[in-house]
């Protein structure tokens, strides 16, 4: 593989991408939402068709018509949208699309065999190949859509923001199989909004923006800084902004109280003061998310109270929670927070639509205005509330479940994960607007995977293991080593 | 009438996707003087009646032909219309969803059709509208199936099914000759509908009158596979029969199957309707089939001869009477081996 | 992304004078491309059926007595399929409106011809079949947001059942009613209209306005396009897919007493197949099956043409047989016409 070189004028996701990949290296590329990145590994995977440019594999031009040419020619993508069957078998969903048969029938065994090998390489012996991938973890189903690209022989592996599911130990994992593969001699792209996991992992970086390459071939020890100007065109610090210490005697706004849930958590008990940051810190899985979605009422607390001020909260009612003043922003912002097909601003009113409503009457105009507003004042882009929320990137996406919950005038916020999937722009606008709506007296509670936005955001922080909480206190009393040895303590003990 | 409305077909044809499909269909609206030969036969001559009178636009309507008798209905009327070159049928197509042949009517009042010829889904159902024709002074024949106020038609084709019940029940009657200790068996037709109770009434008065009675009776639901079904129970539960009657033709197929498998030929059946494979089983006399009742399928096309009357104010001409009667209830005979050959020409393909 | 920075660039500062004029452009293209976008092709079809009824049976078709015969044909299953939409747009289905419109004439007309009092009003037969809807709804509507149980196969149990139960009641016989006043009410046309066709009119505008301007629209709207999105902003789902099947069991209640007085008589074999054409109509009108996007006027344009095409055949004595194949590619060619404008329509914003 000596290079490829791409051009894709005229189009507006692509407007003359290069973009060069050596053998055995791992090439970092970066770009905030809306960059062209995704569009980029389409093409390459030969899901797009350019309209201009050309693609270069061993020094001959090709034409990647289909994704079976692309696989042909050895380029194999992994999808942020993990592109595994759930129903199916891991060693059905390795082969699929090129079973291993022989007049029709598949060779069943055989593929049994490979897979068991694939996942030995992949240093995953233990996910025995009968195993249904639904039943997997998303770290599992990334090493099922992994083990896939090797058994087409690939020798370059696209791999679009695959840390984004994972908690730090899987990271960790993936990264020393992507290290064993560059030995190998395979090539991977990678893409990634975390710029640390990068200067970890990465040999070279490309740098996206506005569908055209500002920055090739630069080494993987290129100043933050520089990054994120190259990406934003902008200078941010990607740092979260300083908030005053809340005051001893600010009132107690949530208050939760041995909440339980069979199967997932027990005996939780924290409470959050008017302009507080909670922060939960624990693996994937470890039951923290649905710490937040009982709180919220999402799922039924099997005992254990929620009072937000004076007011008690009806366990298991979302509708109860919301009047009482909670907004949730859920982990999976499309299945789980945005009407994808609606207009901006209807999404944005979800919440409050019947609040302006007269005698059960929709009141649009009221509706439009208090979206303008809000799209304004969190700087979505584009800034025109009549588009379908489908259309925009993922931190706008998030910035209009944010607006949600602002038009609603929450006292508590419930956070999770609001930066996957975020580029860097939009995230440090998502952290400035934590800071603001604290210092209005908002109580926040947050959920992340990556520890160090946990402990930067919060004032205290819970880590959570295996559903209970092992550890309360003070962000600043604790490190992210510290964080990780008492979730490996509590998953030991 | 029928040339420009096949001028405009052609126009439309262009416009049409389904061209093809549609032509076709329109074709049986055209006049065919030139087979009344090989078709007359099947209709007994009405004199100077038949003679060609001004034309008389009639619109049809009866329910989905979804069984043989219901098909041979329209299909009887239709090639009876063929035969008078000034009759000018709207075959409206069956339906057994009563809002749209409502439908269907109020388009022939809209046309100002002379006569409607309506065999109703639900007599109750059509009456509203059937009235609503007569006031625009369309004359509505109403067969088989009765309105239910008397004004909504000028004149009412019957069949008679008390009358099956009674032909069937004097012939199995005469064939079994005082046998006092015979067993007799009945598979009806669905049981709740008034005319499978009509039916039962008259067979067990026919069968009182020579001291016998009903002695298994099943229903089945007009369908093969209800009948075979019906008849499989039936035999179980009777080991020993003389006479079997049997309500409808169409599903006496299934019972016929059932009466082979079980290999059972101790005693004969009578049919009920007429169906033209019924007739040849009569005929060629080489199966438990000995005789049938005729229901006719030809009462829709009486309704259409009749309208043509009406509309052209003649009357009929072996009547003394002057105008049409307002009720015609329609005989049925009891078909054998020995007049089959009258009645095959008129029988329904099942 | 040009465009949209241009847009984003001169976004006017939050105030009343900048948001007017914002707003007048993009209110033109939305009816271009919107709903009405949606429609065009449902129009055409219309347009195109009338054309060949103008052109075969003219004089015969092109009259006012014809066109409230279509109005008249097309008004139970209009209002049935009114309800219908609502189900659909909310993300479910309702095979059991044919079998409630039967149920709810049969009850009422039980009513009317057996236990009725000499002297109370009609409007009692009115309220037991518009009851017995709502009570077939709410039982599906109960059965899936609180059972759990798939709405294809709730409401495919409530389908039968209403039918079997009609049968029993009416002991398969038909039920005729002679309650004048009723009789009266469905024979008068006010302002040259039939009864149904208003009853009709009134339903659609309703829902139109109860669909695209109310809470409870929006509400159905959310649920259909993202359940949990919805329930996650504090609406109350289950609540609210129980609250449309018991609006789309009114519609058949409705319907039900519109057959009564259409024909004058209760049966138990009312409606039959009656959910079928609904949902042809409804998904024919540009309503997402999947959910999520609902549209009333495609709906009654979707019932329009299926019934002026059946007009049409019928003026030109053609089977129905004929009639059912031109239906099914009318079912096609519409969606697939309709997929078109769509995108375009998407690529034009």
């Amino acid at each position: 593989m000596r290079g490829i070189v791409k051009q894709f004028p005229g189009a507006r996701a692509l407007d003359g991408v290069e973009l060069d990949v050596r053998a055995g290296e791992v090439h970092c590329l970066l770009g905030q939402n809306g960059a062209g990145k995704s569009t980029l590994i389409k093409v390459l995977a030969g899901a797009h068709q350019p309209d201009a440019g050309e693609i270069v594999v061993d020094g001959e031009v090709v034409t990647i018509a289909d994704p079976v040419a692309g696989l042909r020619l050895g380029i194999a993508t992994m999808y942020q949208e993990l592109d595994v069957v759930d129903g199916l078998s891991v060693a059905e969903n390795i082969y699929l699309g090129h079973e291993l048969s022989s007049g029709g029938f598949t060779r069943r065994r055989e593929a049994t065999q490979r897979t068991r090998e694939l996942m030995a390489r992949l240093g995953h012996s233990s996910i025995p190949p009968h195993r249904e991938v639904g039943r997997l973890s998303a770290a599992g189903k990334q090493i099922v859509s992994m083990a896939r690209a090797l058994s087409h022989d690939a020798r370059v592996i696209v791999m679009d923001e695959p840390s984004a599911v994972l908690d730090s130990e899987e990271v960790a994992n993936l990264f020393r199989v992507v290290r064993d593969l560059t030995a190998q001699g395979v090539s991977v792209v990678y893409i990634s909004h975390r710029l640390e996991e990068i200067r970890q992992i990465g040999d070279r970086i490309t740098v996206l923006k506005d569908g055209r390459t500002v920055a090739s071939g630069l080494p993987a020890t290129t100043p933050t800084p520089d990054l994120i100007r190259l990406m934003t065109g902008r200078t941010v610090e990607y740092a979260i902004p300083r908030r005053a210490p809340v005051a001893a005697d600010a009132p107690v706004v949530l208050d939760v109280a041995d909440l339980a849930l069979r199967g997932a958590f027990e005996s939780v008990s924290f409470s959050v003061r008017a302009g507080e940051v909670v922060g939960l810190a624990g693996l994937v899985g470890s039951g923290r998310s649905e710490i937040l979605e009982t709180v919220f009422g999402a799922r039924r607390a099997t005992s254990g109270t929620v009072r937000v001020g004076e007011r008690r909260v009806r366990t298991g009612s979302v509708a109860d929670a919301v009047a009482a003043g909670i907004g949730l922003c859920p982990e999976e912002r499309k299945s789980q927070g945005l009407l994808l097909d609606e207009p901006v601003y209807r999404n944005v009113t979800l919440s409050t639509f019947t609040r302006t409503a007269r005698g059960g009457f929709l009141d649009e105009t009221a509706e439009r205005e208090q979206a303008r507003a809000q799209v304004e004042a969190l700087e979505v882009r584009p800034a025109d509330v009549t588009r379908h929320a489908r259309t925009l990137s993922g931190g706008n996406q998030q910035k209009i479940v944010l607006a949600r919950w602002l038009v609603h005038g929450c006292r508590v916020l419930l956070l999770d994960e609001p930066t996957r999937g975020v580029d860097v722009g939009a995230r440090a606008e998502i952290y400035a607007l934590v800071a603001e709506l604290t210092a209005a007296g908002t109580a926040v509670v947050v959920v992340s995977s990556e520890i160090e936005e946990v402990l930067g955001l919060a004032d205290r922080v819970l880590v959570v293991s295996e559903g209970r909480v092992v550890h309360t206190g003070p962000a600043t009393d604790i490190d992210e080593h510290r964080v990780l040895d008492l979730v490996m303590e509590g998953s030991a003990a | 009438m029928s040339a420009r409305l096949s001028r405009r077909w052609v126009a439309a044809a262009g416009a049409l996707a389904a061209a093809s499909l549609l032509v076709a269909g329109c074709t049986s609206n055209e006049p065919q003087e030139t087979d009344d030969a090989t078709t007359q036969a099947a209709v007994v001559p009405g004199g100077e009646n038949d003679e060609k009178g001004d034309t008389v636009t009639i619109g049809f309507s009866a329910p989905a032909a979804d069984h043989g008798w219901m098909g041979s209905i329209t299909k009887s009327a239709q090639d009876l219309a063929k035969q008078y070159p000034d009759i000018d049928l709207k075959v409206a197509d069956g339906t057994n969803d009563v809002n749209l042949q409502i439908s269907q009517i109020e388009q022939f009042i809209n046309d100002k059709v002379d006569a409607i010829v309506l065999l109703p889904f639900d007599g109750a159902a059509l009456t509203e509208v059937a009235i609503k024709a007569m006031q625009a002074g369309i004359v509505v024949v109403n067969v088989d199936r009765e309105f239910d106020d008397p004004t909504a038609a000028r004149t009412t084709v019957l069949g008679d099914n008390y009358g099956m019940g009674i032909s069937a029940g004097r012939f199995i009657c005469e064939q079994l000759g005082g046998k006092a200790d015979a067993k007799v068996a009945e598979i009806a037709g669905i049981d709740s509908l008034p005319l499978t109770q009509d039916r039962s009434q008259g067979f067990a008065d026919a069968l009182g009158e020579c001291g016998l009675k009903v002695a298994n009776r099943v229903a089945a639901d007009f369908t093969v596979q209800g009948g075979e079904a019906a008849a499989a129970n039936l035999l179980q539960a009777a080991p020993k029969l003389d006479a079997i009657w049997n309500h409808d033709d169409d599903q006496g197929v299934g019972i016929l199957a059932a009466i082979e498998a079980a290999g059972r030929d101790e005693f004969f059946m009578v049919g009920g309707a007429g169906s033209k494979n019924v007739m040849e089983a009569i005929k060629a006399d080489d199966t438990v089939l000995k005789a049938t009742v005729i229901y006719p399928s030809t009462q829709a096309a009486d309704g259409i001869k009749l309208a043509r009357l009406l509309v052209q104010g003649k009357s009929m001409s072996d009547l003394v009477e002057v105008e049409v009667p307002r009720t015609i209830q329609l005989y049925a005979p009891v078909v054998t081996k020995e007049n089959v050959d009258q009645y095959l020409p008129t029988a329904f393909e099942s | 992304m040009s465009e949209h920075d241009v847009a984003a660039s001169d976004a006017p500062a939050p105030g009343t004078v900048a948001s007017a004029p914002g707003s007048q452009p993009r209110r033109r293209r939305s009816l271009l491309h919107g709903p009405a976008g949606r429609n065009l092709g449902l129009v055409i079809a219309l347009v195109a059926i009338c054309l060949v009824g103008i052109i075969t049976a003219g004089d015969r078709f092109a009259t006012l007595d014809n066109l409230l015969t279509i109005l008249r044909l097309a008004s139970v299953l209009g209002v049935l399929s009114i309800g219908m939409t609502f189900v659909i747009t909310g993300g479910g289905i309702d095979l059991s409106v044919g079998s409630v419109l039967g149920l709810a004439s049969v009850w009422a007309s039980t009513i009317a011809t057996q236990t009725m009092a000499e002297d109370s009003h009609w409007i009692v037969m009115v309220l037991v079949a518009l009851g017995v809807g709502v009570g077939a709804g709410l039982i599906n509507g109960v059965l899936v947001a609180y059972g759990k149980v798939v709405s294809f196969i709730a409401t495919l149990a409530m389908m039968v059942a209403a039918r079997g139960l009609a049968e029993v009641i009416a002991n398969r016989r038909t039920q005729v009613v002679r309650v004048r006043d009723f009789l009266d009410f469905f024979r008068a046309d006010p302002l040259g209209v039939p009864v149904l066709v208003w009853i009709f009119a009134v339903v659609s505008v309703a829902g139109w306005v109860l669909l695209n301007r109310t809470t409870f629209g929006r509400r159905t709207v959310a649920v259909g396009g993202n359940a949990e999105a919805a329930r996650l902003a504090g609406i109350k789902v289950q609540r609210h897919t129980m609250y449309l099947f018991a609006l789309s069991g009114l519609a058949a209640g409705i319907a039900g007493v519109m057959m009564l007085g259409r024909t004058t008589a209760g049966s138990s074999t009312n409606g039959m197949l009656y959910e079928l054409d609904a949902i042809a109509a409804v998904v024919v009108g540009g309503t997402l099956l999947a959910g999520g996007r609902g549209s009333i006027v495609g709906t009654v344009l979707g019932v329009l043409i299926f019934t002026t095409l059946t007009n049409v055949f019928t003026q030109n004595n053609l089977s129905i047989s004929a009639q059912s194949v031109f239906k099914g590619a009318i079912i096609v060619g519409a969606v697939l016409l309709q997929q078109r404008l769509a995108d375009r329509s998407r690529a034009g914003t």
